[in-house]
C-alpha cells in the first residue's frame, strides 16, 4: 500500500485526505454558526482546550508519521548500491537545450541505474515516464555546478519509457525529450 | 485634493469603483490604497484575459511562442501588480485605520509607482520576445539572449522591469509599514478602530514586512550587481558572482519563496482582524489571541527556511542535509495552519456568525489556503517531490495561493469599501460572486493538481499533443467561471450605490 502512497497519485489522495475532512468540519461550523444557531455556545472557554490538544496532537503525530514512512522511498537513501548490493549500471546524460545527451538508452530491467546528469546551458529537468504516463522520477540540473544531479532507479517493466524535461528552458522546452528502452534481463 | 485621488479619478472605468470618498476627512489614508487597489484590478483584468489564452492557444494548436508569452505575462501580472499591489493596499489602509497615521509622502508614491512602472517595463520586455516565466527560470535569460532567441536589449528592459518591481516589495513597501507602524504621530482624527501592535491582526503585518525586507536584501544586492553589469557602469568581470547560477538561485527563492509566505502572514493577519468584527455576538474577540500569535509565528519560524525544499532534485548536486531541512520545515507551516484552523473555527463555534459577503469572501479565500497548503506539504516531501515537481501540481499549488490570497483580500475590502469610497456594494452580487469564485477557484485547484499527479508538465506548450488536454479544458472552464465570478465582482463596484450616513462615523462604529 505504501508503494501507492508514495506516488503522484498518493500525493493527490494525501492531500484530499488532510483536505476533505477539514472542509466538511468548517462548512458544518460555518453554516450552523451563521443560518442555523448564531448565539454563543454553551461550551466554556475551557472545555475547548482538551479539543485543542487533541487536534494539534493529532495533526503533529500524523505530520511525524508521514514523512517517516516516507524514508523507506526516498531515491537516494534506498536504491543506492551500498544498500541493494546490486552493482549498478551507469548511464551518464547531458542536457542542453533541446535535447539530451545520453550515454546509454537501453537498459535492463531489474538492475539499479544510476543516472547521473549535468547541464551546459540552463537549469534543464530530466524526468522518467512509465510506459502508463506515470512520472517515475524527476531530477534538476544546474549549470556550472561542482556534482552531477544523480538518482538510483531499478526498472521492473520492459518497455519505452519517455524523458521529458520538467523545468522551462525556453521557446522549445515542450520539445525536450528522449526515450529509454527497458529491456527483460538476460 | 491628492495625486493619488487625482489619478483615480481621470481613470476611466476602474477609477469610478474607487472614487475617493472625501467628505469624511479621511482621503490621507484612503487616496494611496484606492490607487493602488484600483491598479491591481486593472492588472488583474490583464492576467484573466492572458490566463484564458494559454489554453486556448492549446485547443486551437496555435504558435507555442504565443502559449510561452502568455504564459509569462499572465504569471507576472497575476503575482505582483494584481495579487501583492491589491495586498499593499488593502493592509495599508487596514493598518493606517489602526493606528490612526496618514498614509502619505513619498514613500507611497515611490511604492506604488516602482510596482506599476516595474511590471508595465516587463511587460514591454516579453512583448519584444522575453519569455522566461514568471520565476525567471535564471541563467535562462542571457542563455537565451546568447543562443538568440531574444534579443539583449530585451533581458535589459525585462531586468529592469524586475529591479523595480523587486525594489517595491522588498524596500519600500516595508520601510512604509515600519515607517506607519513605528514611527510619527498619532491622530485622533485618523484612528478607525485602533489595535495595539500585538494583537494577531496587527502582528502578522509586522512579521511579513520584516520577512520581505530581510529576506529580499540579498536579492537586492544581486540583482544590483546583474542590472550594473548589464548597464555597463561596471565590467561583467565585477558581476561575475552574481551571475553563477547557484548564487542567483539560492538568494531567488530564499526571497520567492519568503514572499509567498509573507503574503500568507500578512492575509492571515488581516483574517484575525476581520473575523472579530463579524462575530454573532458583537464581543469582537479571536477564540484566543496567543493562539493565533503562535500560528503567526511558527509560520515565520518554519518558512523563513522551508524553500529550501526547492532544491532536493539537484542532489546530489546540492546538500541532502538542505533537503531534509526544507522537508521537515515545510511540515512545520502545517502546524501553523492547525493552529490557525483551530482558531478560526473555535471562534466562530463559541460566537456565531454574521455571514455577510465580505467575511464569507474571506473565509473560502482561507479554506482555498488549506487546501493550498496540504498540497504545499505534500510536495514539500522528499519522496513526493521526486515525483511531482515540475508538474501541474507546483502551477497548481503556485496558481492557488495566489488566488486564495487574493480571494481573501477582496473579502476584506468589501469591509473597507465604504470607508475608501462612501458607497456600499450589492450583498446578491456579492453572494454570487463568491459561489462562482468557491466553483471556480477549487475547481481549477483540484484539476491542476490531479493533473500534476498524473505527471502533466507545467509551463508546457504542447499538453494537447500529449494526452493532457482533458485537464486542459477542465483548467478552462473553471477558469471561465472565476473570470466571469471577478467581472461580477468588478460589477458590483462598478454598481455601487452612495450612503447617506457620514463614513467615518460608520467606520467607527
Amino acid at each position: 500500500m505504501l508503494d501507492y502512497v508514495y506516488t503522484g497519485w498518493g500525493a493527490f489522495s494525501a492531500t484530499m485526505f488532510m483536505f476533505v475532512p477539514f472542509a466538511l468540519m468548517a462548512y458544518y461550523v460555518i453554516r450552523r454558526k451563521s443560518l442555523v444557531d448564531t448565539g454563543p455556545t454553551s461550551l466554556q472557554p475551557s472545555e475547548f482546550a482538551p479539543l485543542e490538544g487533541i487536534w494539534l496532537t493529532f495533526a503533529f503525530i500524523f505530520f511525524v508519521v508521514v514523512n517517516l514512512a516516507s524514508l523507506k522511498f526516498i531515491p537516494w537513501a534506498t536504491a543506492s548500491a551500498a544498500v541493494t548490493g546490486e552493482p549498478e549500471v551507469h548511464v551518464d546524460f547531458t542536457a542542453k537545450s533541446w535535447s539530451y545527451d545520453i550515454s546509454n538508452r537501453q537498459i535492463e530491467a531489474g538492475k539499479p541505474v544510476r543516472f547521473s546528469g549535468r547541464s551546459s546551458d540552463t537549469q534543464h529537468g530530466f524526468a522518467v515516464y512509465h510506459p502508463d504516463g506515470r512520472v517515475l522520477f524527476t531530477m534538476l540540473m544546474m549549470p556550472n555546478t561542482a556534482k552531477p544531479t544523480s538518482v538510483v532507479y531499478t526498472f521492473k517493466e520492459p518497455g519505452k519509457y519517455k524523458v521529458r524535461c520538467l523545468e522551462y528552458c525556453g521557446i522549445a522546452h515542450h520539445a525536450m525529450q528522449d526515450e529509454l528502452t527497458v529491456v527483460k534481463s538476460n | 485634493m491628492s495625486i493619488a485621488s487625482a489619478i483615480v479619478n481621470n481613470t476611466p472605468i476602474f477609477g469610478k469603483m474607487f472614487t475617493v470618498d472625501k467628505s469624511t476627512g479621511l482621503e490621507e489614508i484612503n487616496a494611496w490604497p484606492a490607487l493602488m487597489i484600483m491598479s491591481s484590478f486593472v492588472w488583474l483584468a490583464v492576467a484573466g484575459l492572458l490566463g484564458l489564452v494559454m489554453p486556448t492557444t492549446q485547443i486551437f494548436d496555435l504558435s507555442s511562442d504565443h502559449f510561452y508569452t502568455t504564459l509569462t505575462l499572465h504569471g507576472a501580472a497575476l503575482t505582483f501588480p494584481f495579487s501583492f499591489q491589491l495586498m499593499m493596499g488593502v493592509g495599508l489602509h487596514r493598518s493606517g485605520g489602526c493606528v490612526g497615521k496618514a498614509i502619505t509622502g513619498w514613500l507611497p508614491a515611490l511604492s506604488w509607482l516602482s510596482m506599476n512602472l516595474g511590471a508595465a517595463i516587463l511587460t514591454v520586455a516579453v512583448l519584444m520576445g522575453l519569455k522566461v516565466s514568471v520565476v525567471v527560470m535564471f541563467p535562462l535569460p542571457l542563455v537565451g539572449a546568447q543562443m538568440g532567441i531574444w534579443s539583449m536589449e530585451s533581458v535589459i528592459v525585462g531586468f529592469t522591469g524586475i529591479y523595480l518591481v523587486l525594489s517595491c516589495m522588498i524596500l519600500w513597501y516595508p520601510l512604509l509599514v515600519f515607517k506607519m507602524l513605528f514611527f510619527g504621530k498619532k491622530r485622533a482624527e485618523l484612528v478607525l478602530s485602533e489595535r495595539s501592535l500585538n494583537e494577531p491582526g496587527m502582528l502578522g503585518m509586522i512579521l511579513a514586512a520584516a520577512t520581505l525586507l530581510l529576506t529580499g536584501l540579498p536579492l537586492v544586492v544581486v540583482g544590483t550587481t546583474l542590472l550594473l553589469a548589464l548597464y555597463k557602469i561596471i565590467p561583467m568581470s565585477l558581476a561575475a558572482w552574481a551571475a553563477e547560477p547557484v548564487v542567483f538561485q539560492y538568494t531567488f527563492y530564499l526571497f520567492a519563496h519568503n514572499l509567498m509566505e509573507a503574503m500568507a502572514l500578512m492575509v492571515a493577519s488581516a483574517m484575525y482582524a476581520t473575523l472579530p468584527l463579524y462575530l454573532a455576538d458583537g464581543s469582537r474577540k479571536l477564540y484566543s489571541e496567543k493562539l493565533a500569535n503562535l500560528a503567526l509565528w511558527i509560520l515565520l519560524v518554519t518558512s523563513v527556511t522551508s524553500g529550501l525544499h526547492h532544491f532536493i532534485t539537484f542532489y546530489p548536486n546540492q546538500p541532502a542535509a538542505l533537503s531534509y531541512w526544507g522537508n521537515i520545515m515545510s511540515w512545520g507551516t502545517g502546524l501553523g495552519a492547525a493552529i490557525s484552523i483551530f482558531t478560526v473555527l473555535a471562534t466562530i463555534w463559541q460566537h456565531g456568525l454574521k455571514a455577510e459577503p465580505g467575511i464569507i469572501a474571506v473565509l473560502v479565500g482561507w479554506a482555498l489556503y488549506i487546501l493550498d497548503g496540504a498540497s504545499a506539504i505534500v510536495t514539500s516531501n522528499i519522496v513526493w517531490t521526486y515525483q511531482l515537481h515540475g508538474t501541474m501540481w507546483q502551477s497548481g499549488h503556485f496558481m492557488t495561493v495566489i488566488l486564495a490570497m487574493s480571494m481573501m483580500w477582496m473579502g476584506v475590502l468589501y469591509h473597507h469599501y465604504p470607508v475608501l469610497t462612501g458607497r456600499k456594494l450589492d450583498p446578491a452580487l456579492g453572494r454570487l460572486y463568491i459561489k462562482m469564485m468557491t466553483i471556480g477557484s477549487f475547481g481549477a485547484a483540484i484539476v491542476m493538481l490531479a493533473g500534476g499527479a498524473a505527471g502533466m508538465p507545467r509551463r508546457f506548450a504542447a499538453w494537447n499533443q500529449e494526452g493532457w488536454m482533458l485537464y486542459g479544458h477542465l483548467i478552462l472552464i473553471f477558469g471561465l467561471i472565476l473570470g466571469a465570478s471577478f467581472v461580477v465582482y468588478l460589477y458590483n463596484l462598478m454598481k455601487s450605490r452612495e450612503i447617506s450616513a457620514p463614513m467615518g462615523e460608520l467606520a467607527r462604529a
